[in-house]
């Protein structure tokens, strides 16, 4: 009975010490940026308020990010519903190929996207040369308010696309019929039936969407900042690196405007939720409702497949030429043509090589510290659900929720001197970044992990324990194996992310430890195109690497394991 | 193994879902636990398996003192092995792999079965009938096949207890009447304790040697087949075993005479002393016969108000003076709703010459 008890003690002390963690390293960063906005000195005022807001051009930064991140959201909103209507809905073929395109601009980092549209749009990039056909010329300035708007809404539909396509697939077939029966044509059954019950996916895909838009700092960096267009995320950046005398406070300021807008992206979800009612059935209809005939079905996918085409590969494929090139300006002739800007980043740049290994090492150390704890959350979080991993959960999403610009800013009042009056110089080092990513990343390891949890069913464990085993061989034999593939999936997320990062560390690198963001970035900021094209070259291989590695473990395992209850 | 379950009680927050269960198990005994679900059924074998623990008493499984509100061992250190009602196989391992595990992880599992594995897989498959199926995975086994994969899995350890929670719920019709028998087998061959959770009174009356009814988590009756169809002690039991219709009445040295019709006595045909003292007659559909004309002077007059076809015999509901009373009788005599009928009770079964199986 003491025994029981003082272990039962131990439980206590282990769950008080895991929630001092969550708050130190989750709620402490956010709760000192807030009190920083609010002090001038050592006393609390709301000058740093006063000033900003009284400043021309804050309030230009802020039209500028609400019609950048409207505008945007529009565009990945109607995309994104399209594409999920037309997967879940109709019968065209090749779906699973068009997924994997659709996926693309999400998985390829948004900075990597910019510099391809750049160089697709560029004077003597293949647009110029596809329009020198025609009898008219439509000049495309990418570095522009709308050029912003454009990238950001072809880069953020997935988001839209990936949470409605499963409340579109849920839809009863019935619910529909029973509105053709009642007299409704197939536009107002669409209208009335149809769009209302997807409100839900709609809705929060929208909102990530709006996050995404709002948040991005790689495309307003890329495109804005050369043309002196300044969106809240690259302005906060602009602030730190411009040092001055408050650039913290200001900063911190800035930062807390832009989460009051991000708040109020939350609240207009939160009523569209609120008016929509949820379906019930959980069973998805994965064959196809509208039966297109053969002409349509061939028009509508050709239309599909001409704008992956333009969407994903032209943009890539005007990428890797000007990589090729010589010096930037030149034609694309075979004379023009080497490897030399490869070898530049493999061989000659030290940075980039620093980079490279520094940005390999944070992704391969994150991903596996966030396999072990995230996992172990998640399987705490499932089966022994309370209160206090809830609010945990909450707590730790929190850091990927905020603007990443907002988020490194944060990491660095908290770190700088984790006790006032003690610098450890962990701002500084590669240490603040392994902080900032493992607080930031985590909750993907979670998700992803969560979902593997939830797929094994709880009596499997029971099985396993009436057959004699309950500690480390069922995990080694049940529920890792079983579990893999959801792991595996969010390891791969987290891995990818903290790769290709570029927000947070833009803000959190210092010499010795810049990452692949920051050095292309800074290739590119400097003028060296050739070089940002052939550094984001490497980094597309990469991916598609992995990503070939995952699918085809994936496979793999699904022809083993799949279809089984 | 004998089990011996004292006073004992578990609650779920508020709510009790066992309530001072006592109940002895002897070695190598078939007991069905019956009842309608919420009873309490499921609750009683996860606390027998150790996957809870109790509120209040005490569980033995041999000479072990398992279970306690102080102290309780969970399921991989007691000598049990269980059959889960969604099967719970592991997608990834085969047929023969689901054997081999207990095989190697079990604690209490014979030496000697441990080191000839492969003999005893062997001797598990055939004793199952998956010899031919032994690399399958689970996704490539039908539902019957899949239920085979859990038994074996379950006894490979030769336990000396099964734990079988609604097994056969999972299948459909036709396959649940075979896994019966598999059942059956299994029991013959392994001489294990086996204590068998089910909903369906037919499942419990065709193999169990003893059953125990429950209702709101207590125990209402415990007996052989026989006894809980023939001589149900309390109303549920009459109710929920035997679908009886309970007709009140007076009993006065073993003479029967219902309210409706004060004229008329029915003699003892076996019931329980505790049903005589609730005034009552536990009356089986199947005892009861259907006449047009009155025939006798013990009938007692109703109106039909359901009639339900069944193939080998029809069902009647009976209006008796706003009773209803359900009346099973042979497709030769035919009635019409809204007939009147006179409703007579066989005497087939008298008290002496009640027949318990066993």
């Amino acid at each position: 009975m003491r025994a029981l008890s003082s272990l039962f003690r131990g439980k206590k002390v282990l769950q008080v010490l895991s929630l001092l963690l969550v708050i130190v390293l989750f709620l402490m960063p956010v709760y000192r940026l807030v009190i920083l906005s609010f002090k001038s000195g050592d006393v609390f005022t709301l000058e740093n308020y006063a000033n900003i807001l009284q400043d021309d051009k804050t309030w230009s930064v802020i039209t500028n990010t609400v019609i950048v991140v409207a505008g945007a959201t529009v565009i990945s909103v109607s995309i994104g519903i399209l594409m999920a209507w037309v997967i879940a809905y109709t019968n065209i073929r090749a779906k699973k190929l068009m997924q994997i395109f659709i996926v693309l601009p999400f998985v390829i980092p948004s900075y990597i996207s910019t510099l391809a549209w750049t160089q697709f749009f560029g004077s003597n990039g293949l647009y110029s040369t596809l329009i020198s056909f025609l009898p008219f010329s439509i000049e495309i300035n990418l570095y522009s308010i709308g050029g912003i708007i454009f990238v950001l809404g072809f880069s953020h539909y997935p988001l839209v696309y990936l949470l409605s396509l499963n409340v579109f697939r849920k839809i009863p077939t019935e619910a529909e019929h029973a509105s053709r029966v009642a007299g409704a044509s197939g536009w107002q059954t669409f209208r009335k039936i149809t769009l209302p019950l997807a409100l839900p996916g709609i809705a929060s895909g929208g909102f990530l969407a709006f996050i995404a838009n709002l948040d991005n700092f790689g495309i307003p960096a890329f495109l804005g900042i050369p043309a002196q267009i300044d969106v809240l995320s690259t302005y906060i950046y602009q602030q730190i690196v411009g040092y001055g005398p408050s650039a913290f406070q200001r900063a911190a300021t800035f930062s807390v405007i832009l989460g009051v807008i991000a708040f109020s992206g939350l609240l207009i979800q939160w009523l569209l939720l609120k008016k929509s009612k949820r379906i019930e059935t959980t069973t998805e209809e994965k064959r196809p409702r509208v039966l297109l005939g053969g002409k349509w079905r061939i028009f509508i996918e050709t239309i599909l497949w001409g704008f992956f085409f333009l969407t994903s590969i032209v943009p890539l494929i005007s990428m890797i030429m000007t990589s090729l090139l010589t010096a930037y300006g030149l034609d694309f002739t075979l004379e023009n043509i080497s490897l030399k800007n490869y070898q530049y980043i493999l061989e000659t740049s030290p940075k980039a090589k620093r980079a490279i290994g520094n940005s390999l090492q944070l992704a391969l150390i994150i991903t596996v510290t966030g396999i072990i704890t995230g996992t172990g959350f998640a399987y705490y979080r499932v089966r022994k659900p309370n209160r206090w991993n809830r609010y945990s959960e909450l707590a730790i999403s929190l850091p990927y929720a905020l603007p990443g610009t907002v988020m490194a800013l944060s990491m660095i009042f908290a770190w700088m001197e984790p006790l006032p009056g003690w610098n450890p110089g962990i701002y500084g080092s590669m240490m603040i970044l392994f902080i900032a990513y493992f607080t930031r990343f985590l909750i993907l390891q979670i998700r992803g992990s969560i979902t593997a949890v939830l797929q094994v069913d709880y009596t499997m464990e029971e099985a396993a324990a009436v057959s004699g085993s309950n500690g480390w061989t069922k995990w080694r034999k049940i529920l890792l194996p079983l579990m893999l593939p959801g792991i595996l999936s969010g390891a791969f997320l987290v891995f990818l992310t903290a790769l290709t990062e570029l927000t947070v560390s833009s803000l959190l690198w210092s010499s010795n430890s810049e990452t692949i963001g920051v050095i292309i970035f800074s290739f590119e900021q400097a003028g060296y195109t050739t070089y940002s094209t052939a550094f984001s070259g490497i980094i597309i291989c990469l991916i598609l690497a992995g990503f070939l590695l995952l699918s085809g473990f994936q496979l793999l395992w699904n022809r083993k394991v799949a279809n089984s209850n | 193994m004998s089990i011996k379950i004292s006073q004992l009680s578990k609650n779920f927050n508020q709510f009790a879902a066992l309530k001072n269960i006592q109940l002895s198990i002897d070695d190598g005994e078939f007991i069905a636990i019956l009842g309608p679900s919420g009873c309490g059924k499921t609750t009683l074998l996860r606390l027998l398996a150790g996957f809870l623990s109790p509120t209040y008493g005490k569980i033995e499984i041999g000479e072990n003192e398992v279970g306690t509100p102080e102290r309780s061992l969970p399921p991989e250190k007691r000598n049990i092995g269980m059959v889960f009602q969604s099967f719970a196989l592991w997608p990834h391992l085969s047929v023969k792999e689901h054997i081999r595990f207990p095989i190697l992880h079990h604690r209490f599992i014979p030496a000697e079965l441990k080191k000839n594995a492969d003999e005893r897989i062997q001797q598990v498959l055939q004793m199952v009938s998956l010899e031919k199926l032994s690399d399958r995975m689970p996704n490539e086994l039908s539902g019957g096949q899949r239920q085979r994969v859990a038994l074996a899995r379950a006894i490979a350890p030769k336990p000396e207890l099964l734990l079988m929670d609604e097994p056969l719920s999972n299948l459909d019709a036709e396959l649940r009447m075979e896994m019966r028998k598999e059942i059956q087998k299994i029991h013959r061959l392994t001489k294990a304790t086996i204590v068998y959770v089910t909903h369906d009174q037919g499942e419990a009356l065709a193999m169990a040697d003893r059953i125990v009814v429950m209702n709101n988590g207590q125990v209402e009756q415990v007996g052989t087949p026989a006894e809980i169809y023939t001589r149900p002690k309390t109303p549920f039991v009459a109710k929920f075993v035997g679908k009886a219709n309970l007709i009140e009445g007076r009993w006065e040295n073993d003479l029967f005479t219902p309210h409706l019709s004060p004229d008329i006595e029915w003699p003892d045909d076996g019931v329980a002393d505790e049903m005589k003292y609730f005034g009552c007659f536990p009356v089986r559909p199947e005892q009861l016969y259907l006449t047009k004309d009155r025939n006798k002077n013990d009938s007692i007059t109703g109106i039909i108000t359901s009639i339900q076809y069944q193939g080998k015999e029809i069902h009647y509901v009976v209006d008796v003076s706003g009773q209803e009373w359900a009346v099973h009788s042979s497709v030769y005599d035919q009635f019409q709703i809204g007939e009147q009928v006179f409703i007579h009770i066989k005497h087939a079964v008298r008290k002496n010459n009640l027949v318990i199986l066993k």
